[in-house]
């Protein structure tokens, strides 16, 4: 096996190992320790003895004894060593499905409680749950390596000291604790997806937020929420084939052409989406996931695009979320449905909570343009412009603005 | 583990020197809900007004003496508890069922030691 195929076994392997360590020693860093040991004693004995069957079970066997090992050494924690018995460790006929307990649930509640720093939650996950390194997750983050590794460890040090426990929370905190884990998610993914083109630093990054929404989904596959939000992602994903053109322009979404959208990510989305809807229909992120699958759904530009649907979307998801945004990305719709003017009312109302946020300033400009207020718009794309560091959604901007102006 | 929780309110609601009605109606809560906490709470007290506090200060090995509390904030310590819980999850739901009179903050900090 070559190193870079071992690097995908380690990989493969490390969230589960490590939960399952973490979860039975109570201690993060031990189990991270003892995993990178049995990879590095896999390396030299699996060329040796050649790979064993079981990859995954060898190297949590091999772990588990370092950490007992490691804790026989630090004669000081041996506390944590007394309720480990190394039951089974040595019984190699025991498949790794059912010899490593399934403790990533327990890790994604730890690493993403509320008393963990905000900026270091998303990091943990990646790192503990994906087997991302630190490198990799600094790189997606755009912060220097040292600043990440700074973070996980406060973040660690934090977690064993306060006494947050191994636990999946109760049924009280229960919708508390769950959206803290959501939230994490939906910030880390947002980051990747506000660069249209994809060749921004986050490029890689989506794939490990569709890994990371996988696993989540499957743990967390009687909650609506966590369904749709592994929809959502996968829905916006599908389509960002279709969301820059030869030019590196951005297209908004009722231009793209849907021939160009994933359509085995939308397939996937829309089984998700399917099972949330089962069990919850009414909940915000599955309406969200609704209205992106509303999109998803058109077949070629010919349709007419689906706003009078989206607006319906809109209107049942403001009965659950209120907020800005919510009511920006209504207003776009509110503009094709029953014209620019009714729309710019509403958007003059949520001015004051949309100051320093770019996309407002598109659609207003947007509107204005539409309705003939060019002075208005002209300072709205300027703001906007000012405000937007991202390259594809900038030419577009310059693009209407240059448009606007030529026709003036 | 032992962890304190720390009150911080705005003490100008319970009136000049702690004195006004608010502070008999949180002191009733505070007594009920030291008997629900049972055997969990190992200690805490309430405490006088920060117009009553004084701060030695040490700066270079040289100690002063001012009027007044450590900090000047906006919500002031105002009381402890001192509880004894399995983890923080547990900390956390008795913070959050503590009596504070309208707005405000309980920090939650684990007691250095075995615990």
């Amino acid at each position: 096996m070559n190193s870079a195929a071992l690097d995908r076994v380690f990989r493969d392997a490390s969230g589960r190992i490590v939960a399952a360590l973490a979860s039975r020693f109570r201690h993060i860093d031990l189990a991270e320790d003892s995993f990178a040991d049995a990879c590095e004693k896999a390396v030299e004995v699996w060329q040796r003895d050649g790979v064993p069957n079981d990859p995954a079970a060898w190297l949590y066997r091999t772990a588990f004894r370092c950490a007992i090992d490691a804790l026989r050494r630090h004669r000081t924690e041996a506390r944590y060593a007394s309720h480990v018995q190394p039951e089974n460790g040595n019984d190699d006929s025991i498949d790794d499905e059912i010899l490593i307990p399934d403790e990533r649930l327990r890790l994604v509640f730890i690493c993403c409680h509320p008393a963990v720093a905000i900026e270091a939650r998303a990091a943990l996950t990646l790192r503990l749950i994906c087997g991302l390194t630190a490198r990799e997750i600094a790189r997606a983050f755009i912060i220097p390596e040292a600043t990440l590794a700074q973070r996980l460890i406060r973040a660690k040090r934090k977690i064993a000291e306060a006494g947050i426990p191994f636990e999946v929370p109760g049924p009280d905190a229960w919708p508390e604790r769950l959206d803290a884990v959501l939230s994490t998610v939906e910030v880390a993914y947002s980051k990747a997806h506000e660069d249209a083109a994809g060749s921004g630093p986050y490029a890689g990054f989506a794939a490990e937020m569709l890994e990371l929404t996988r696993v989540l989904a499957e743990l967390l596959n009687n909650e609506p929420e966590a369904l749709a939000l592994s929809a959502i992602i996968r829905f916006a994903e599908a389509r960002r084939p279709a969301r820059v053109d030869s030019q590196g322009m951005m297209i908004p979404i009722s231009e793209q052409d849907p021939a160009r959208w994933n359509h085995a990510l939308i397939e996937e989305a829309s089984h998700y989406l399917k099972r949330a809807i089962e069990l919850h229909s009414d909940q915000p992120r599955v309406i969200q996931a609704c209205i992106h699958a509303t999109w998803c759904s058109r077949q070629d530009l010919t349709n007419p695009a689906p706003w009078h649907a989206i607006l319906t979307l809109y209107d049942a998801l403001l009965e659950v979320r209120d907020d800005a945004i919510v009511r920006l990305n209504r207003a776009v719709a509110l503009a094709e449905v029953s014209g620019v003017n009714e729309a710019l009312d509403e958007l003059n109302s949520l001015a004051t909570g949309l100051k320093e946020f770019p996309p407002f300033y598109a659609v207003r400009a947007d509107l204005l343009r539409r309705a003939g207020k060019i002075e208005e718009a002209i300072s709205a794309y300027d703001i906007a412009l000012a405000l937007v560091p991202t390259s594809a959604e900038r030419r577009w901007l310059e693009k209407k603005k240059t448009d606007m102006m030529l026709n003036k | 583990m032992q962890y304190i929780l720390l009150i911080y309110e705005n003490e100008e609601v319970y009136g000049p020197g702690k004195s006004g009605p608010a502070m008999q109606e949180i002191v009733g809560k505070h007594m009920a809900f030291s008997r629900e906490l049972g055997p969990v709470r190992v200690g805490g007290a309430g405490l006088k007004s920060t117009a009553s506090a004084t701060t030695v200060r040490t700066t270079n090995g040289k100690q002063t003496i001012h009027d007044g509390a450590f900090a000047e904030t906006k919500e002031q310590l105002g009381g402890f508890y001192l509880i004894d819980v399995p983890d923080l999850d547990t900390a956390i739901a008795v913070a959050k069922k503590l009596p504070v009179f309208k707005d405000g903050s309980i920090e939650i900090r684990p007691v250095l030691g075995p615990g």
